[in-house]
Formats: structure tokens, sequence, C-alpha cells
């Protein structure tokens, strides 16, 4: 056997296999080691050496760590895909009732790292990685880490898949597979820049293409009403254009691997390679021409704040993977041998949000034109079938498609949604005779001021569960979204707060944690996150305190040199790490978290008071390319870092870092690292969150306001082990009825007066005095709707509380140590049973 | 495109020997059709064995076809793949068009 010649593009080499033709055993090197599900070093070591050699055509001569990546991938796919057939059949066998997961958006993040820790596989590679000379962590780096997600809802999607395979529960994903995800953020003089994300551009070792399965999915057309020999209405769909969804099926690993399911991603593409036709008349660009404009569905993931441009598309990608899962579904149902009348005892859809909601119509049309079924018994197996998540209170993020739109690209769905309405507000107007106005705050049609068809009323009426994703959520679901469906169905509405997986969140992120917990505790927590509760004595025990908060340091400095590496900030370890990472909106407040440094900054420098601790603020995430004032608020944080940072007076004691281009893999590198976990969304805004979870869970402890699942962290960490501040939403709702609430502020405030002072004077933009005059005039003028300055001098307060609390190592570490302890109902599995036993009456299969 | 025509009894058989029943071809099977239904050939069995993509320009044509012939013949169809099959449950004209699982019930029919 031949020795790896130092490569100048990767790290060292150890052993590695080169082919030499006039030595080597042609047979021996080319004959394919097989991967059994629990492979030892050595038969790991060799996979990883053919695929290196025969499948990727690379030698040690001019393979880098991408390719060593790849070889890893492919040798772990083996036994992944085993188990993946194994179940399918498992499932298929056992008749077991199916969840259909149904979101535009899936943040699944880098797949190997996780793979390789739910197969228990994670120190085997490293061993096997040694030998060849690498660090496991460096080939794990190369993994590009798809974006094919906005935030939150899509994470949550992810961390959902991994639950229910996790738990043994036959549950898919189905979305697109957008070929460039949310794009690459970069800064140019602070401002964001948008590059494309053309995420798989080097291919992936985890997409399985399923070409034979691929689905004729037509749009448009014009309808052509007729009558059937028993003379009823007949209406036919003809003219349409045709959309080919192809299936690429990436598999979904639950922990210890005997579960694995999978992630169904459709790609559109044009019906053949393009019109022949045309291209034989010589018109070739002619006949790319269509081939290009199908192709589009699947090309780009809209930033959800600009969903404006191109709103066709959007609807368009709508019901493309929606007509396609649907389609895969009957598919799978007809080959288990089902009856279409036991469809819904057997299938469960799970619309996240609204954006899924055409599967109620879909449904409907495939029960009632293809299988030619009553109305009422389709409808009956529709509701039985379907159930919708709520994630947002925010009126402009509640979707509504106008009927123009949605009768060019749907007409028959269109037909469809008037006849369900029809019915449901004869429903509604039995119940409420006379009640005209009811009638129109229900209706799925808003007539006015244009006729709109309101996604999320269609999927109430079409669900037989609708829950809003944290206890606080979903009471407002009731009494201020809808309360009208509330009252007409109130045991249709539940709620289940979010959770997040302890694998990718704790055991892959944070393993140094880990495996201080699984010391003390034993590993069973990994798959049962309520037995964390046993920490809590050794919250008391100085030795796990010890030993906690030299875990904390080693991720502190892991973080201090990525920093480093990425933006050239020196941050320092034995600061307190502040951070505050999540989508930009003015709703969840960065600008708080802005404007209290800028008082900080102030304090120090004007006032001359050192601050009580010495503090990193660590922000990250992107802005909707369209958002304009989050993206000047990402522009404020990159001139206060600049300013701060650069300033001798503060010596250090006070960074800002805003660590670009926000995505799983940047977030599983902060979390662990985090002290100061800022939830400071503005009260009533916030549905749920789960990037307070998975801080609590690593032991940062929170500084939050009333919101979302922030009201669950407080009552299970307890008061003490939280800093919670600011108005409640009663109170918002109150003040703003006052009035005039930031003026109030800016008028008895000096601190507010100050900082609005140096936001505009240039203190924090010299090259351009003005530029955040918009962000003043939101705060002063157009009332701050958001109450930043309301909220400012308590916020103030709680930071100040916690500086001066941080001094007190052995306390904060017993404090960080019981929020770690208290997470468990913030583990995504005991969400996915309460799912599985409450709404989708589901059974595990094992 | 290739369609072959065979005569049983006073029922002409037109099987469409072509795998896509779409724009490069609706037009031209379209014309051959209308031909045949002008020159007095009222009873037709249309054979779809090997059709196994049809677009709605290939719809399109099936039903332009079945609308010449009006009330002065018959159009059934037989030997309809899945792919296709689907294609007429999905817009309902599985309802308007008489189909047939093999050529000997077609042409008994």
């Amino acid at each position: 056997m031949a020795t790896a010649r130092a490569n100048s593009r990767g790290p060292a080499r150890g052993r590695f296999k080169v082919f030499n033709p006039l030595t080597d055993n042609l047979g021996a090197m080319t004959s394919r080691p097989k991967v059994s599900a629990d492979p030892d070093r050595k038969s790991l070591q060799s996979a990883v050496d053919y695929h290196l050699e025969v499948t990727l055509a690379k030698g040690s001569h001019n393979a880098d760590p991408c390719d060593y990546h790849l070889a890893l991938a492919l040798a772990i796919r083996e036994p992944v895909i085993r188990a993946m057939n194994a179940t399918e059949a498992r499932v298929l066998r056992a008749g077991a009732k199916q969840i259909h997961y149904l979101s535009m958006e899936f943040l699944i993040g880098r797949l190997l790292a996780n793979n390789l820790r739910n197969l228990g596989l994670y120190d085997t590679c490293a061993e096997v990685a040694a030998d060849m000379g690498l660090t496991l962590a460096d080939v794990l780096e190369t993994e590009c880490d798809p974006a094919l997600g906005n935030g939150g809802l899509g994470r949550l999607a992810a961390c959902f898949l991994d639950s229910l395979a996790s738990l043994s529960y036959p549950g898919y994903g189905y979305g697109i597979n957008y070929q460039f995800g949310l794009f690459r953020q970069t800064f140019m003089n602070g401002f964001q820049r948008e590059q494309p994300d053309n995420w798989a551009v080097h291919g992936t070792p985890w997409h399985i293409e399923r070409r034979e399965q691929s689905s004729m999915i037509p749009i448009y057309g014009r309808l052509e009403g007729d009558l059937d020999d028993n003379g009823n209405y007949n209406p036919h769909w003809l003219d349409w254009n045709s959309l080919i969804g192809v299936p690429a099926d990436i598999p979904v690993v639950g922990y210890g691997g005997q579960c694995v399911n999978f992630l169904r991603l459709y790609t559109a593409r044009a019906p053949a390679e393009f019109d022949m036709a045309i291209f034989n008349d010589g018109d070739y660009l002619r006949a790319m021409e269509r081939q290009v404009a199908v192709e589009t569905v699947s090309k780009v993931l809209y930033p959800s704040d600009s969903a404006e441009a191109g709103r066709e598309l959007r609807f368009i990608q709508e019901y493309f993977f929606v007509a396609c899962a649907m389609r895969d579904i009957f598919r799978r149902h007809h080959g288990a041998g089902h009856r279409v009348d036991e469809f819904g005892q057997y299938n469960a859809i799970q619309l996240n949000d609204t954006h899924p909601a055409l599967a109620v119509v879909e449904l409907m049309r495939t029960l009632v034109d293809e299988h030619a079924m009553g109305w009422d018994a389709a409808w009956a197996i529709t509701q039985q079938t379907t159930a919708y998540t709520n994630h947002t209170l925010l009126p402009e993020a509640l979707e509504r498609w106008s009927a123009t739109l949605f009768g060019r690209v749907l007409p028959r769905h269109l037909e469809i949604v008037y006849e369900i309405n029809r019915r449901f507000l004869g429903e509604v107007a039995v119940r409420h005779p006379g009640d005209d106005a009811r009638l129109e705050r229900m209706s799925i049609i808003q007539e006015t001021p244009h006729k709109e068809i309101r996604m999320a009323h269609l999927a109430i009426v079409g669900s037989h569960s609708v829950n809003g994703v944290a206890e606080m959520h979903s009471e407002l679901v009731k009494s201020q979204l809808v309360p009208d469906f509330y009252e007409l169905w109130p045991g249709r509405f539940n709620n289940k707060t979010n959770g997040v997986t302890p694998r990718r969140w704790l055991l892959n992120c944070n393993h140094r944690l880990a495996a201080l917990i699984s010391e003390a505790i034993g590993s069973k927590w990994i798959a049962d996150l309520a037995q964390l509760s046993r920490l809590e004595p050794l919250a008391a025990d100085s030795a796990f305190r010890r030993d906690f908060r030299e875990v904390k340091l080693k991720n502190k400095a892991d973080l201090a040199r990525r920093v480093r590496a990425v933006t050239g900030v020196i941050i320092d370890p034995n600061t307190m790490f502040d951070v505050q990472i999540k989508r930009i909106h003015e709703y969840k407040r960065q600008l708080l978290n802005a404007l209290h440094i800028m008082h900080l900054y102030c304090r120090v420098t004007e006032d001359n008071l050192p601050l009580s601790s010495p503090k990193t603020f660590i922000f990250s995430g992107k802005a909707a390319p369209g958002y304009a004032l989050a993206k000047l608020i990402i522009k404020l944080i990159n001139n206060i870092a600049r300013v701060v940072n650069a300033d001798p007076r503060l010596n250090g004691s006070l960074r800002v870092v805003f660590y670009p281009d926000y995505k799983v893999s940047v977030a599983e590198l902060i979390v662990p690292a985090a002290e100061l976990s800022e939830q400071i969304s503005t009260a009533g805004y916030e549905a749920s969150g789960t990037g307070n979870m998975k801080l609590a869970m690593n032991g940062a402890l929170t500084i939050g306001t009333l919101d979302g699942a922030n009201v669950e962290i407080a009552r299970d960490v307890g008061a003490d082990n939280i800093y919670i501040f600011g108005l409640t939403a009663e109170q918002i709702v109150q003040r703003r009825l006052q009035g005039h609430a930031a003026q109030e502020v800016y008028d008895s405030n000096a601190d507010v007066r100050r900082i609005m002072t140096r936001l505009v004077d240039g203190t924090f933009s010299s090259e351009e005095p003005g530029l955040f005059a918009p962000i003043a005039r939101a705060l002063l003028e157009q009332g701050d709707h958001y109450m930043h300055l309301s909220d400012f001098a308590d916020y103030a307060h709680k930071h100040e509380q916690a500086a001066r609390d941080y001094r007190d190592a052995e306390r904060w570490t017993a404090r960080a140590i019981a929020n770690v302890a208290r997470s468990a109902h913030f583990s995504s599995d005991r969400t996915i049973h309460e799912y599985a036993t409450q709404i989708w009456d589901l059974r595990q299969v094992v | 495109m290739l369609l072959e025509d065979t005569s049983e009894g006073d029922c002409l058989v037109v099987s469409l020997k072509e795998q896509r029943l779409d724009a490069v071809i609706a037009a031209s099977f379209k014309e051959a059709l209308l031909e045949r239904i002008d020159h007095g050939q009222h009873n037709i069995v249309l054979d779809m064995a090997y059709v196994n993509f049809m677009d709605s320009s290939g719809l399109g044509a099936v039903v332009a076809i079945l609308k010449h012939l009006g009330d002065k013949g018959r159009l059934r169809i037989c030997r309809v793949t899945p792919a296709v099959m689907a294609v007429l449950k999905l817009t309902r004209m599985d309802r308007i068009f008489r189909t047939f699982e093999t050529l000997q019930a077609a042409i008994a029919a």
C-alpha cells in the first residue's frame, strides 16, 4: 500500500491507498467493500478508500477535504439506505398510518455529522479520519449547509423530521428542492449584500433521485362545463401547461439508526427536454425558453417578507409541491393496497403554516374528480386527514391570493374553493341567522377591496385540528386572530408548543457539554430529555460547576477563533457572551439591543462609568432583501461595532460582532458559546421562537419578554434563572390606545434622549450623519410601533442586573445548569409525541 | 407520426404508434383523424397502448376528434396506459370518453 503525500490544498494525509497498475491487484482494488449497519473501523476505512478512488476517481495527490467528505458520506450512505428501505418495508408490513409533513421550507442543516451521531458512528469515523491524517471536524466543515428556509418555520420542520425518525413514527417531509436557497449574506461597508446561494453546485451525496416516481402537474388552462351521462355538472380542465415534479429523497436518520424516514423534495422540469417541434424548426432559443420558464418553479426560495416580487411564481410553487405530494401520498396509499375511502385512516397531512393550504383543495379535487367520490364523503376524508399549524399573528404575513390569479393558474381549484365556501357559510348562517358581518369576517373569500382567497380560513375550514405553537400564541389565535372560528369550533383549536431536537442542538453542536452530561447521568437523555432533570442536584456540586464552566469557556474560545477568522474582530472568551441570532425584523427588536449597546457605550465614554461586567455582543441574522429598515438596522449594528471595537477608552470591555451569513451551521457554532440569550420581541408578536429553547438547553440564561415560548421557559426554569422585562401583550394594547408612548418616554428619560441624539448626530455614522434618520423617525415620529422606547428602561435595568450577577461565577453557573436541567419540555420529541397522539392518531413502528 | 389503420367490420381501429401524444404531433394527429371521419369513418376505436405521455395539446386533439364526430358516430378508446388514464381522470375527461381495457371489448361495444 502506498502512502499519501501531503497535499498543498488540504491537511496532511496519512495512510491512503493509491492504485498502482503495476503492483496492485486490480480485482482487489475495485471490489466494493460492503458497509454493515454497525461497521468497524476497518470496514469503514475500506469503504472510504473505495469511494475516494473508484467513485470519485481521486488519489492522495489530488484529493482535498471535500473529496474526503464525499467519500465518507458515500460510505455511510450505504447502511443508511439499507435502513431506510427496511424502515419502509416495516411500515408497509405493519399497515401503519403515516404522517406527511408539508412545508415550503426545510432548514435541514449539514447532514453528515448529525447522521454519524445518530448512527453512533461519530467516534469510529473520527478514528478513520485520524488514520488518514485528517481531523474529522475539518472534513465535516466542508459540507454545504443547504439554506432551504428563511428561519424558525423551516428549522422546526427539520427538527420534527428528526424526532419522528428518532421516535420510530412513520413520518415524511414534502417540500421543494430549491436550486438556490436563501441568499448568502455578505457585508459591504456594513451594508447587507445578497449573493446567490447555489448550495448544490458541487452535488450532494444525500439526494436519491426517484425519477420513476415523477408526477405531471397541470397549471393554467380553462374550464369547459358540460353534463355527464347522469346529467350532473362535469367541468373539464383543458389547455393546461404541464410541469413535471421529479422527487429526490434525503434520508432522515433517527437516533439509534433503527428508523430512517425520508424528506422528499421536488424539482420542476419541463415535460420534454425541450420542445422538439420548435427545436426542429431551428428556433433553438425559443425551444429552451419553455424549459427555463418551467424550471424556474423550483429555482428560488422566496425570502418571506418580499413575496410581492413574483407572486404568481410563489403561488405556483405552493401548488406545485402540494400537488406532487398529494399524488405521491395517493400512489403510496394505493401501493399499500388500501382503498380510496380509507385514505383518512392511513394518512395524516400536517400543513406547516398556510403555504401548503392548497392541499385542502387538491385533496378534494383528487377525491371528487379523479375518484368520482361524492362531495360529502370527500369532505369528511379531507377534514379527517388535514391539520393546520398557525405560525404568525402578523396580519401582513397571513396569506391571501387574488381570486383572479388563483383562477388563472388553477381554474378548477377556484371552483372548488367557491363550493367549499358556499357550504361553509351556509353552516355559519344556520348558527347565526342574519349576521351578515360575521359571514363576511369568516368567509374564505374576502370581497373588498379586491376579491381574495384567505388561505388561513381555507386551512381552518378544511382541517380537523388548528394549533398554535406556544401556549400564549395559541390563546392569541383563539382570542385575537380568528375568534369567530374558535366560537364555531372550540374543539378544533389546540396548542403544540414547539421544540428542538436535542440530537442536533445538544449532542451534535455541543459535544463537550453532551459528554459532561452523559458522564454525570448516563446517555439516556439523548432519547429522553426528561432525564436532564437529574442534573438538578449537580448545580450544587462545585466540581460539576467547574467542569460545566470549563466546557462553556472552551466553546467560547472556539467561537472566538472563528469570529476572528471570519470578521477579523478579536473577542475575549472571558467576557460575557450575549447573543441575538435570528432573522432581522423590527418585532424581534435587534434595534432595542443596539440602542442598549449605544447606551452602555455612552455610559463608559461620556459618564465615565465602568461596565458591571465586560461584555461581547454577538449578532447574526439576515434581513429580507426588500426590507429596507431591517437592512438599515444591520448597518447600524455594524457601525456600532466599528466604533465600539476601535475605541481605546473601553479597553476591550465592550465588543460587538455581527457574524455574517446566519444559517444552521453558524447557529451550531454560536449556541454552545452563549451565556445570555436575547429573546426580546415585542410581546404578542413572536409565535413561539425556537432559538430561545436551543440557547437555554445549552446553558444560556434568557433575557426576554413575556412572549411566545419565553413564557413557558420562564415557568420551567424559574424566575431566579431568567431575566424577564418589558410590557406584556395586554399592556401594549392599552399603551397603544393611550397613544404618544414613544414621545412620553423620550421626554421623561434622559438616557433615551441621549441615545436618540447619538443615533443621528454622526457618532455612529461619521461618513453620513443622517444615515440612521429613518430609524429615528420610526421610533419618534411614526409611533414606535414595536415599543422599543417604552421597554428600554426595564431592558437596561435587567441587563445591569445580569451584568452584576455574572460577577458571581459560581452562582451564574448554577443557574445555567438549572436552565439545562429544566429544558426537557422544549425537546421536539415531546412536541411530536403530542402531535402524534392528539392530532395524527399515529402509532410507532418498531 | 405513425398511425396504423385496421378494419374490423364497420369499425376502424386506429393505432397510434407513438410514445408521446403532445404538442409535437397533436395537430397532425388531429388532422389525420378528422380526415378519416370526413371520409365516412364514423365508428372509430383509438388504440392508445403505445402512448405513455399525453399533454393538454394531445388531449385537446382527442377532444376535437370527439366533437367533430358529434352525433354522427362513435369514438371509443382502448388500452389506455396508466399515465394517460391519470390525465383523463385529472381533467374529468374519463367521464366523457368511453374507455376499454382491451381492443376486443372496444370493438364489441
